[in-house]
């Protein structure tokens, strides 16, 4: 693999904030973007809370057309998208087409607008021979899962590859993950690559009530979503997306971009267990990380910093934790190790990508964002979680790590400047 | 009406929301080998408490989804259903 | 399987769960004779629904092939993606396989429809009773990763794992997938896709197509490439491969039924089918460029045939643009027209329709398509002989994706005829 991939752009769409400034400002400040649902009446569910995006479309730059026809996934994908490529200053209308590819990431897709027309149609879950009469025209768009990377290269013109990734709550890392491939592999020399999902609505806060998954703390709903902390009890919901600009190097470096950073290796497993359920050692994470280290022949203890899945879940906290000290040894116990999930929450299939630029952003600032809420230490997890503050650090190689329902474990390594040369 | 849960009841559950098939009377043979053995994960637990959850028209304790045996498992629902009756 | 891979794709193992046959024996036999089962939907709860002809699955009993305990927690999707994975696998003699490595075997499935079913029936629960009594299950059985997690579990692999969720052309792309996965360093690869789109929620969600045919007559509901062409008939169904360094295969003397040997994709819009011509020919050319093949080495094309008279003629013009004189010379066929469009599932169902026609020197015809109106050479009626050496298989999607994939047959084959019996029972 000779080609090399840079991003040379970002865009998000997350709680507590749009856009990348804001984004930036809440996980450098640790404030927490969590709250009690205002998107659908919760009452009657466990868990009441999520972290949800204040988005207006038609504020954020989408015609009134565009907002009536997407589902909310998209829209904020449309959004996040639209500010990655302005930020990469690529004139995508002067690029060929052909050679612009689209990777985009959702866990559920078009549930949300599923849910709502599925209420319509069956008078509200009383017959199963449902009536097409009252479904909206643009439903099937809800149905089919590739709507989400269709509009986004309709939006910017890519004829090259374009596919939606759907594994579960990784299918943001693994979108960026195929889109890097994408390009190093020769296929593409552009890709728009990141992840959306809007899964707030009651199908889907019932389905993970249904296996005590979520965090039932809705008198505190700030201070809820606790990853690593002794006494998390589940994850806190979230929404949003997030979009990079991938580049060929060569490519960005001939119209003179400004690089971000390069991602120096990606790597997915199945842990062949349990659907929803981790192993307590996390072997499988832990050859993620491996996996992708050696692709960038770098040694473990050159990462500088860990962004976990760290959801706030018993069992992933704990198999993180120990997946990490597997693959980075006595050197885990030097890095930090930090869950944007505590001030975001957990937007499922979204939350990779935005974690990616989660550590684009730590990259750029030299600053590792913290794990909001935590206070208390559990013995199973004793690595350095950057409590509740932010903290000043020198990063060249960042990691970013993740698991699924389906038993997905993925790693994506990004280099900063510093760390280019080898 | 009783609201005790039997070993036969639980063996039916298993099937109905796990699709574990397990005789009754192994099961009653077996009441302190952990779920696991029998082919039953913590979905399929989580699936019982709520088929039962729903049957009884109340909440079990937030234990029983935590219970590794028959054994245990059918004393925390029955203490807790036969409490309040 | 690019240029730049050391590493060969086999196709080493095939099954099948279609409209036509639910093994792989049956379902060759059934294409090869143009056997057309479209019908009028059967399924509880969807009679009243404007969309009459499809092409069902019947006479699939799981129980036999699959646990109960996979089944509970599964859609009808992943059922046959199970089923189909299980067949493969035995057929490759790799059921076993996950236990000297499981990290050698990768699993890829598409998937444009997701668990439809059992969603609608957690739904129900919901909206129809109350949030406590939506089951554990709908947390991993709705989402369009299920049958690539189910077939991990299940077989205990732990390789490189992914999802496509994709329009029609993600079946090719996920082939693409599992090969560019063996050419990084990966042995095996798991790969296919099956879909379950008949229950009312979801045929309600599809009605929405513009491209969808809602004909009352089964034997008038999808005739692509012919003047009466009125759109596509949806099908449940589907497909999955077992892929292999080739190397490896042939170290332990498995049969190597195909080699992967080209794929490119492209995106020309949603329902913009004039454009697709554009759009298949650089998908073409990109697959044929990738496998180093000359468009008149190309022996069969296996169609997308969309049924939409714009999208068909897009596609014969798409096969003059890219392959030539050749391309109006070449036999194309769509078996598809006999079982409708499995989505993810329909161009992975044509890729073993190409490696078995390719074993067997048989072009299959395309169903209840006889008066062909475009300038291509679509084989109808009944199979044609010929020494089919490299087929093209092409797929376009309703969400804008084209696709392209070449298959080369086994080098080391004997001669088309000889292996007549082999794979039928």
């Amino acid at each position: 693999m000779t080609r090399r991939v840079a991003v040379t752009g970002i865009g998000v769409v997350a709680p507590g904030g749009i856009g990348v400034p804001a984004f930036w400002d809440l996980l450098s400040s640790g404030r927490t973007a969590t709250r009690g649902i205002t998107l659908f009446d919760p009452e009657g569910l466990r868990s009441r809370i999520a972290a949800e995006c204040d988005f207006d479309p038609l504020a954020h730059g989408l015609d009134p057309a565009q907002a009536e026809r997407a589902d909310r996934y998209i829209q904020f994908a449309l959004v996040a998208a639209a500010e990655a490529v302005s930020d990469s200053g690529v004139d995508f209308a002067a690029e060929d087409p052909w050679r612009v590819a689209v990777s985009l990431g959702s866990a559920v897709g078009g549930t949300t607008r599923l849910e709502h027309d599925y209420v319509l149609v069956s008078e509200r879950g009383q017959r199963w021979d449902v009536d097409h009469r009252a479904a909206e025209p643009q439903l099937h768009r809800a149905f089919a899962p590739s709507t989400l990377a269709s509009d986004v290269a309709e939006r910017f013109g890519a004829q090259g590859p374009v596919q939606t990734v759907s594994t579960g709550c990784t299918s943001g890392l693994d979108a960026v993950g195929y889109g890097f491939h994408t390009i190093a592999e020769g296929r593409a020399d552009l890709c728009i690559a990141g992840a959306s999902d809007s899964p707030i609505s009651p199908i889907t806060m019932a389905c993970f009530d249904a296996i005590r998954a979520t965090s039932p703390n809705n008198d505190d709903p700030e201070h809820a979503s606790r990853p690593f902390d002794a006494h998390r009890d589940g994850f806190v919901m979230g929404e949003g997306s997030a979009v990079l600009v991938l580049e060929e190097s060569e490519h960005a470096r001939a119209r003179g971009a400004h690089i971000y950073c390069e991602i120096g290796g990606y790597a997915t497993f199945g842990n062949a267990y349990h659907m929803t359920g981790l192993t307590r050692e996390g072997l499988e994470m832990a050859r993620a990380i491996d996996t992708t280290l050696e692709q960038a022949r770098l040694d473990p203890t050159r990462i500088d910093y860990v962004n976990a899945h760290g959801s706030g879940t018993r069992q992933n906290d704990r198999h993180e934790t120990a997946a990490v000290k597997r693959s980075l040894g006595a050197h885990a116990y030097d890095t930090p190790m930090s869950s944007i999930k505590s001030m975001v929450g957990h937007s499922l299939g979204a939350i990779g990508a935005i974690e990616v630029v989660a550590c684009v952003l730590a990259l750029a600032h030299q600053v590792v964002p913290p794990t909001a809420n935590y206070e208390t230490p559990d013995p199973e997890c004793d690595l350095d979680y950057v409590p509740r503050t932010a903290r000043p650090r020198k990063l060249d190689h960042v990691l970013s790590v993740g698991s699924g329902f389906g038993g997905f474990q993925s790693a994506v390594l990004l280099t900063g400047p510093g760390g280019r040369k080898r | 009406m009783s609201s005790e849960v039997t070993l036969e009841e639980l063996a039916a559950l298993m099937k109905k929301a796990a699709g574990v098939t397990v005789d009754p009377q192994d099961l009653a043979a077996r009441a302190d080998t952990p779920f696991a053995e029998f082919g039953l994960d913590s979905l399929g637990l989580l699936g019982i408490v709520g088929e039962l959850e729903n049957g009884h028209g109340r909440a079990l304790p937030t234990d029983a989804e935590r219970c590794r045996t028959p054994r245990d498992f059918l004393d925390l629902v029955n203490s807790t259903l036969t409490a309040g009756a | 399987m690019s240029a730049r891979a050391t590493r060969r794709t086999a196709i080493t193992g095939i099954g099948v769960v279609a409209p036509n046959g639910t093994d792989t024996g049956t379902y060759w036999k059934s294409v090869k004779e143009g056997l057309f089962v479209l019908d009028r939907i059967t399924r509880e709860g969807c009679g009243h629904l404007p969309l009459r002809v499809a092409g069902e699955v019947r006479g699939f009993d799981p129980s036999a092939l699959i646990e109960e305990t996979f089944l509970v927690q599964t859609d009808r999707f992943s059922h046959y993606a199970m089923a189909a994975a299980g067949a493969a696998l035995k057929e490759a003699g790799l059921s076993d396989a996950a236990a000297d490595s499981p990290y050698s075997v990768g699993v890829v499935t598409a998937a444009g429809s997701g668990g439809g079913e059992f969603g609608q029936r957690e739904l129900q629960r919901l909206w129809g009773q109350g949030s406590r009594f939506v089951g554990p299950y709908q947390s991993i059985a709705w989402f369009y990763a299920a049958s690539t997690g189910q077939i991990s579990i299940r077989g205990g692999f732990k390789g490189p794992c992914g999802v496509v969720a994709s329009d029609e052309a993600g079946g090719l792309d996920a082939v693409a997938h599992a090969a560019r996965t063996v050419g990084r360093g990966t042995d095996v690869v798991v790969v296919g896709a099956a879909e379950a789109p008949l229950a009312p929620y979801s045929m309600v969600c599809q009605l929405g197509y513009p491209e969808l045919s809602t004909a009352e007559d089964p034997a008038r509901a999808y005739r692509p490439f012919t003047p009466a062409a009125c759109g596509f008939v949806p099908a449940e169904g589907g497909a999955v491969l077992v892929v292999e360094d080739e190397d490896r295969a042939r170290g332990r003397d498995a049969a190597v039924r195909a080699v992967v040997a080209g794929h490119a994709a492209t995106f020309t819009g949603a329902s913009r089918w004039d454009r697709s011509r554009e759009g298949l020919a650089h998908a073409i050319r990109g697959a044929l460029d990738e496998a180093g093949c000359a468009p008149e080495e190309i022996d069969v094309v296996f169609a997308d045939a969309m049924g939409v008279p714009e999208a068909d003629r897009a596609e014969a013009l798409a096969l003059a643009d890219a392959l030539g004189p050749h391309g109006t010379r070449v036999p194309v066929t769509a078996p598809k027209t006999g079982i409708g469009r499995s989505y993810c599932g329909a161009p992975v169902l044509d890729v073993v329709a190409a490696v078995m026609a390719m074993e067997h020197g048989q072009v299959p015809p395309t169903p209840n398509v006889f008066d062909v109106c475009h300038d291509i050479d679509l084989v109808t009626s009944t199979a044609r002989p010929a020494e089919l050496r490299t087929a093209l298989v092409l797929s376009r999607g309703l969400m804008g994706s084209n696709a392209a994939l070449v298959l080369r047959r086994d080098p080391g084959t004997a001669a088309p005829h000889d292996k007549e019996n082999t794979h039928e029972q």
